[in-house]
């Protein structure tokens, strides 16, 4: 499946967490990224996409390409209405230390994209936005 | 060299017009080609414009006044509510400065300086803004020939070798950077990987200093070539970076490290040749 | 992806387990759960797990590797992963996943002669 346009898919279940990976690989590879910042920004979606599936139970992932000023990029939005995160910036910090993977996915994938931005509500939801640019 | 559009109500010029007064402002503002100095409402409304905002950002004066100043921004940063957020600093600040890419009439962009001033009254109401923008394109554009310029040189200086079956050598050359980080770790693991080799030599000699920047990208680098199942041998440590290493609290306990890269190949050498003597061991 | 895509196969006194390219969550799970059944049933020594197709390492596999090892050591078995992809590997540096103390190996045969040999053998000075 060639996405270079933009898209959305619903995230409903488990399973669809492995064909939210494969739907960002596509377009990450398509895009012109290399084969490492494919695996990272697949693996940044892997961690929000299932973020979203433990915490609110259903979602969404969009995806659009980025041009801006000669560059290219893709951004990445997780968009769920669930819970809600308490404390962003601690959430931010958590699991850094521990290394067995607990806690790791909001951190870890700020890390191995190049932006992100949250927007959390208690009660109401939450946005995520990760963005990579082509070096 | 577009024809310089006349602002509306502009009085004509008169040979008796004084220097200082508000006019013959007015008239020096207008002319100056290199910096984009328009004014805005206390709305964001474009009130005022000059030869260079014409020249920077393709609209003539005519098209251009009452229209909201939002749409020299990318579509991105209006998203975002960039514009709306630097009226709000300025008008707090007095003053805000910010860089960026922004759009010409054309839809061509350009990286743009931009020092937005919030215009006061003697009572301290707000009266509008004044910004004043430059077209720093080229600079950035420079600027970013250079950083990938100079990207190449290190990948070209710094080459990954096999120095025997099973062994390969990376020189490290300066400090490391996040950026720098990167492309060494992906051109050695790809090598380890390629020549399926058991063990790396990460030669310093040339790091002149370590700090901690440097100091956790390195231990970075050593965790990930030992995920891949391979061995990492730091050498050229000399006795100030050891001294460094020591005092920034590195435990460096479990790397093997050894002063030249020599020495190093001889620690290569054994681990291969244990692991060969295990093999035949088990037989 | 269903569960029986994963292959275990009994390698001599070791076990061999091929992890497929992109497996999912029930997958990954149930690979946990084959592998203790599987060191029950057939009082091997060690385990290697080839993880050398697999193009994604996040937070969840990790994890779950993680705590097959130990849950294999508490057996008295010794685990390899081995035939990480550069990617991986630097990504899950990047990501911050150490996997534990989990043992590795560049590819499968080397993997084997790892569990060959004696323990604790690996970092020498």
């Amino acid at each position: 499946m060639i996405q270079t346009q933009q898209g959305e898919f619903h995230i409903g279940s488990e399973s669809d967490i492995v064909l939210a990976r494969k739907l960002v690989r596509d377009f990450a590879t398509e895009l012109g990224f290399s084969l490492t910042d494919v695996t990272r920004i697949v693996t940044a979606a892997s961690e929000l996409t299932r973020n979203i599936y433990h915490y609110a139970g259903s979602g969404l992932m969009r995806w659009r390409p980025l041009s801006e000023g000669g560059h290219a990029g893709l951004e990445l939005i997780f968009e769920d209405q669930g819970p809600g995160i308490p404390d962003v910036d601690k959430a931010l910090e958590a699991g850094f230390s521990t290394g067995k993977g607990l806690g790791l996915g909001l951190p870890g994938s700020k890390r191995l994209m190049d932006e992100m931005t949250i927007e959390s509500h208690l009660g109401q939801g939450t946005v995520v936005g990760v963005r990579k640019w082509l070096k | 060299m577009p024809k310089p559009a006349k602002p509306a109500k502009r009085a004509p010029k008169s040979a008796g017009t004084p220097l200082g007064s508000e006019e013959s402002y007015r008239q020096m503002v207008d002319s100056v080609k290199d910096y984009a100095i328009i004014m805005l409402d206390p709305s964001g409304r474009v009130a005022s414009w000059n030869q260079g905002a014409e020249r920077i950002k393709g609209y003539r004066a005519s098209e251009i006044i009452g229209k909201d100043f939002s749409c020299f921004y990318t579509a991105d940063a209006v998203a975002r509510g960039l514009p709306e957020r630097e009226l709000e600093l300025a008008a707090k600040e007095g003053r805000f400065e910010d860089e960026g890419w922004r759009v010409r009439k054309d839809g061509s962009q350009f990286w743009a300086n931009a020092i937005i001033s919030a215009l006061r009254d003697v009572n301290g109401a707000l009266r509008g803004y004044s910004k004043v923008t430059r077209d720093l394109t080229e600079r950035k554009q420079a600027e970013e020939r250079i950083q990938q310029q100079s990207k190449e040189i290190m990948e070209l200086s710094t080459p990954v070798m096999q120095v025997w079956q099973g062994v390969v050598a990376a020189p490290l050359i300066g400090t490391l950077d996040s950026q720098r980080t990167q492309q060494f770790m992906e051109r050695l693991l790809t090598r380890v990987v390629e020549t399926n080799s058991p063990v790396a030599l990460v030669d310093i000699m040339g790091v002149p200093t370590i700090d901690t920047q440097t100091a956790q990208h390195l231990i970075e680098t050593i965790s990930a070539v030992r995920l891949l199942g391979a061995q990492v041998v730091l050498t050229g440590v000399r006795p100030a970076i050891a001294q460094t290493l020591v005092h920034l609290g590195i435990d460096l306990s479990d790397i093997i490290t050894r002063s030249s890269l020599a020495a190093g190949i001889q620690v290569a050498l054994d681990i291969l040749n244990l692991q060969v003597v295990g093999k035949n061991a088990g037989r | 992806m269903s569960a029986e895509s994963i292959s275990v196969i009994k390698v001599g006194d070791l076990l061999l387990v091929t992890v497929p390219s992109d497996p999912d969550d029930e997958t990954v799970s149930a690979l946990q759960e084959q592998v203790l059944q599987a060191m029950a049933r057939h009082q091997v020594k060690g385990l290697v797990l080839d993880i050398s197709t697999v193009q994604t390492l996040d937070s969840f596999f990790a994890r779950t590797i993680a705590e097959s090892v130990q849950m294999v050591a508490l057996m008295g078995g010794r685990t390899v992963l081995s035939g990480m992809r550069a990617s991986v590997a630097i990504t899950a540096t990047q990501l911050g996943l150490t996997l534990g103390r989990a043992e590795t190996a560049l590819d499968v045969d080397r993997a084997i002669e790892r569990l060959g040999a004696a323990p604790a053998q690996g970092q020498s000075r």
